[in-house]
């Protein structure tokens, strides 16, 4: 009675209109995916600030403030999901080798399990920085995703790929707005560890050719402190000193549509900063589900586990031989679930 | 005459004495003595006479008494020990009655025991204690107490152990990161970086056609509407070429390299499609994806 009560208040929570509206972009027309970042099992405190930074960098399209107990199974999210159009996972667990992290697309799957090798909090990051740089609107859109090395043309990076990139909304770069850029995600695939790095970065942009002195002067809008010097030609033309040596890269500099702040002007040169807020983390993929948390499995990264599975499976049924053989179809079969339950879930 | 001059005299100040001491005692004193002087009937008046001033005097603190008394001490001392005890200790019992009470008793026994007590104590101190937790007075139980805080110890030890052991279960994996940017850190931001370029010249690029043209009206509608698909079709048309460089677009080079990656650009596109009909209820997913695959082709094309 009791959980089934709370079921329906979470539900019922959540305004009928967003409802109805909440997962079309207004200007693109497109679904905007959510998600719910949620732990299986009893998490020790940092796993669980690591869940709360993964909120935060889902934001602001997740559940910020989702409260779980122990009670609530798989199930209880499933059915709160559907009503409030999350149409992804992010299950963080716990054994005692390692953190993982599923990632999974609902209603139906597939489910990406990740083992955490390594991982930093996004105070850990914040720490060791000299100035952390949080601005106040920085979670309030959506964070671009870029995706680096995936592309050997194996079946289950190839799902990864999708599956990441549908996790954010997707951009139109007709419309968008430089200004909501403030936030960067990036997985890079190594292909010899095979291991993902995770990063969040955000972004950050300087006028170019411009001394630092009058950059942070036009930024803070306070008076400079001009003691030591003869006249106030010297505050323009002096050379700063410090990061005045970072080399503006060339690669990184981009001109702009539209005025950006104050300091960023429209068609003048402006660089690319980017520091990291975090979290950090070093994912292995290590399985594939078809299903949600359940389902065959199309891919492991352990092969001899599974391979004693399907031994056994032989020996129990001998016609399964030929499911084994064919692994490349079983992917391909992978693709267009994944799609079916796209399909579905418009 | 002398003494009954004095008797007065002697009298007063056991009077006064007698306001600040025990009266009862004189009274007995005096009955003890009575009682003597009943019983032997050897001792001649005189003495008996002189006995009583005698111890009158002694009583009385009277200096001068003393004094004179003082003269005639010697026979005193002879007479008791001529008389043996039976007046001398009744004279004196009360006189060391009165003094034992004042000091003595308490001393006297107590200093017997004192010597015990301070053999007892200097052998207690005597002996060196040992370091040990436990104090010499649990001594007697000392191998039984050990053994309980040892047990005790132990299993705290073993707790601890558990606890340090849960707690770094907990944090497996977690890394504080270092504070300078090391290389691969510095590779990781360049990627990004880079992807950011890519997007932020391919939205400028897009947008720069758009520029100064109102879209709500009608004729500059139509203009932008055209001048996208231009765009586009210039972005899409270089697509493939600069795939194989870009490291960013690697991920999804290879998924759509067959053709233009949005679906309305090809061009079988809603021609081998027979529902036609349902076109706004067309899964929505093909655009999405699409347009997931628009940002990642943002991110790496120029």
């Amino acid at each position: 009675m009791a959980r089934f009560r709370s079921k329906r208040r979470k539900v019922s929570m959540k305004p009928a209109v967003k409802k109805n509206q909440g997962n079309i972009d207004h200007v693109t027309g497109d679904k905007i995916p959510k998600s719910f970042v949620f732990s299986r099992g009893k998490l020790p405190s940092l796993l669980k600030q690591l869940q709360m930074d993964l909120r935060k960098l889902m934001l602001p399209y997740t559940a910020l403030n989702l409260r779980e107990k122990k009670r609530n199974n798989l199930r209880d999210f499933l059915n709160v999901s559907g009503p409030m159009g999350v149409t992804h996972f992010l299950i963080l667990s716990k054994t005692e080798t390692a953190p993982y992290l599923r990632v999974a697309r609902t209603p139906q799957g597939p489910t990406l399990t990740f083992k955490i090798h390594e991982y930093s909090l996004a105070q850990d990051v914040a720490q060791s920085q000299l100035r952390p740089r949080c601005p106040q609107d920085l979670f309030k859109n959506p964070p671009l995703i870029v995706l680096s090395g995936f592309g050997s043309g194996e079946q289950h990076l190839k799902l990864t790929t999708i599956m990441f990139q549908n996790i954010f909304p997707a951009i139109d770069i007709n419309t968008v707005k430089l200004a909501s850029c403030q936030r960067i995600v990036l997985l890079s695939y190594n292909k010899d560890t095979k291991l993902i790095d995770f990063r969040h970065y955000s972004i950050r942009l300087q006028p170019v050719g411009v001394s630092r002195r009058i950059r942070k002067f036009v930024q803070n809008h306070q008076v400079p402190d001009l003691r030591s010097l003869q006249d106030v030609s010297d505050f323009v033309t002096k050379a700063g000193y410090g990061s005045e040596s970072e080399a503006d890269d060339e690669a990184a500099t981009v001109t702009l549509v539209s005025d950006l702040g104050r300091v960023n002007r429209a068609s003048t040169k402006s660089a690319v900063k980017l520091q990291e807020i975090g979290p950090r983390m070093t994912l292995q993929l290590i399985k594939i589900e078809e299903g949600l948390c359940s389902g065959s499995v199309i891919f492991s990264e352990y092969g001899v586990v599974r391979d004693k599975k399907m031994q056994e499976e032989n020996q129990k049924n001998q016609e399964e031989d030929e499911d084994n053989q064919g692994d490349d179809d079983g992917d391909d079969d992978i693709e267009e679930n994944k799609e079916e339950d796209e399909e579905e879930c418009v | 005459m002398a003494e009954e001059t004095h008797m007065p005299e002697s009298i007063k100040p056991l009077r006064k004495r007698k306001s600040g001491h025990k009266k009862g005692n004189k009274a007995k004193k005096k009955q003890k003595q009575f009682q003597g002087i009943k019983e032997r009937v050897k001792i001649d008046p005189k003495m008996k006479k002189f006995l009583r001033k005698k111890a009158r005097d002694y009583n009385s603190d009277d200096e001068e008494e003393d004094e004179s008394a003082h003269g005639i001490g010697d026979e005193k001392v002879s007479l008791h020990d001529n008389d043996k005890q039976d007046f001398g200790i009744e004279v004196e019992g009360p006189e060391n009655e009165d003094e034992d009470d004042e000091i003595q008793p308490g001393i006297t026994k107590f200093s017997e025991g004192c010597r015990a007590f301070r053999i007892a104590f200097m052998s207690i101190m005597k002996k060196s204690v040992s370091d040990d937790s436990l104090g010499p007075v649990l001594s007697g139980h000392e191998k039984l107490v050990a053994e309980k805080l040892a047990e005790e110890d132990a299993e705290r030890k073993v707790k601890r152990e558990a606890k340090k052991e849960k707690q770094l279960v907990g944090e497996k994996g977690h890394v504080k990161p270092a504070n300078y940017l090391d290389s691969h850190e510095k590779f990781l931001i360049g990627v990004a970086t880079k992807g950011v370029v890519k997007l932020f010249n391919a939205v400028n690029k897009a947008q720069n056609a758009q520029k100064g043209l109102d879209p709500s009206r009608t004729k500059d509608a139509k203009i932008i509407k055209k001048r996208r698909k231009e765009a586009y079709f210039s972005e899409l048309g270089k697509t493939p070429a600069s795939d194989s460089n870009a490291k960013v677009h690697k991920s999804s080079g290879p998924v759509d390299s067959e053709g233009p990656s949005w679906a309305p650009l090809r061009d079988n596109y809603m021609l081998t499609n027979s529902k036609l009909k349902d076109w706004d209820k067309m899964p929505d997913k093909v655009v999405a994806d699409d347009f997931g695959k628009m940002s990642e082709d943002s991110d790496s094309d120029d």
